[in-house]
């Protein structure tokens, strides 16, 4: 693939006077600055950035009658509250942090590819990759703590103990496996938008990058959703006591 | 027979057309590298289709049965459609590898 910077990297690289150098075995040696290497991580901060501002300006602000921010943040809250209440059974709402800020910022980072200047930070594995790490290290970790480590574990190996021995390592592959596909469901939707909008943006930019941008739009909601959704169901299906 | 033959014929011409367009990969075989990625990917495309053709046909008679189980329904659509459309997703991104 090749490698675009965000202008917003390019403008920073020429603010700041870095140095371009090429790089080994990326992008065919073209001489790229630091920010333009890692543009994705650069959007991805600006993103976590953009979360955490819209965030603390609502917590600043919170008043009785609520202003039209407030208004937007409560029925996101809802929204997530309701579909976490729906899939985890007893007192899943303490789980509603992590998982409001995990849409948060992959909200912010599919729309950042609808901005000029910007690209999306979640069109790049690496991003996507962590979200996931994140999301399979902390759905394991409740997991054990609420199920108990051997419990937890124990749980991959099906009921059947002389089946146990061919289920355990077939659960544990599935198990990883899930990262793998939530992260490259997030990474190759909103990256293969971004290059459909690109490649129609260099047929004609006036106008016929529109419709793209309507569906980048759509799609960036729909794949947080998405993504949101998974991480609750995973979620669900490891602190849920079997029955 | 008859569309069968045209869908051949076309073929071949898509199949010469690339070939021309890409003198520096002579020595390579057709179906190495970007030609592949694409037939893989339209291949990939097409399955996903009628996969979510189907999926969306079962949630409107779903929903025109219960219109009270729409919200339900649309989830599950939603979700069931992220899951079929994943695989078209590994193509892309095995495309995406192939230089």
């Amino acid at each position: 693939m090749e490698h675009h910077a965000s202008l917003l990297a390019q403008w920073l690289t020429q603010v700041l006077h870095l140095s371009q150098h090429p790089w080994p075995g990326f992008a065919h040696g073209a001489a790229l600055s630091i920010l333009e290497r890692y543009d994705h991580l650069l959007n991805a901060a600006l993103a976590a950035l953009v979360t955490m501002l819209f965030t603390a300006l609502v917590r600043k602000n919170l008043s009785r009658i609520p202003g039209p921010l407030q208004q937007m943040f409560e029925g996101v809250v809802e929204w997530l509250k309701g579909m976490i209440n729906d899939n985890i059974a007893h007192h899943g709402e303490k789980y509603l942090p992590f998982i409001g800020t995990m849409a948060l910022f992959v909200f912010f980072n599919n729309l950042f590819g609808l901005l000029p200047g910007l690209s999306p930070g979640t069109s790049n594995w690496n991003v996507t990759l962590g979200a996931a790490l994140v999301v399979f290290g902390y759905y394991n970790f409740h997991g054990m703590k609420e199920q108990g480590f051997l419990k937890y574990w124990a749980h991959f190996a099906g009921p059947i103990w002389w089946l146990s021995i061919l289920m355990f390592p077939l659960e544990i592959l599935g198990l990883l496996s899930r990262i793998l596909s939530h992260s490259l469901r997030l990474f190759g939707n909103i990256a293969g938008e971004h290059v459909v909008a690109g490649i129609f943006f260099g047929l004609m930019p006036i106008l016929l990058p529109v419709p793209m941008m309507f569906l980048g739009l759509f799609f960036g909601l729909i794949q947080t959703f998405v993504f949101t959704m998974l991480a609750t169901i995973y979620l669900s299906g490891a602190v849920s006591h079997e029955h | 027979m008859k569309k069968f033959l045209t869908t051949a014929f076309l073929f071949t011409l898509a199949a010469v057309a690339f070939a021309q367009g890409a003198p520096a990969a002579a020595t390579k075989s057709l179906f190495e590298g970007q030609f592949t990625a694409h037939i893989a990917l339209a291949i990939a495309a097409a399955g996903c289709g009628l996969a979510q053709g189907k999926a969306v046909v079962a949630a409107c008679e779903g929903v025109a049965r219960n219109p009270q189980a729409a919200g339900n329904i649309r989830t599950t659509m939603i979700i069931g459609l992220a899951l079929i459309e994943a695989l078209v997703i590994y193509v892309l991104v095995a495309a995406f590898a192939i230089k």
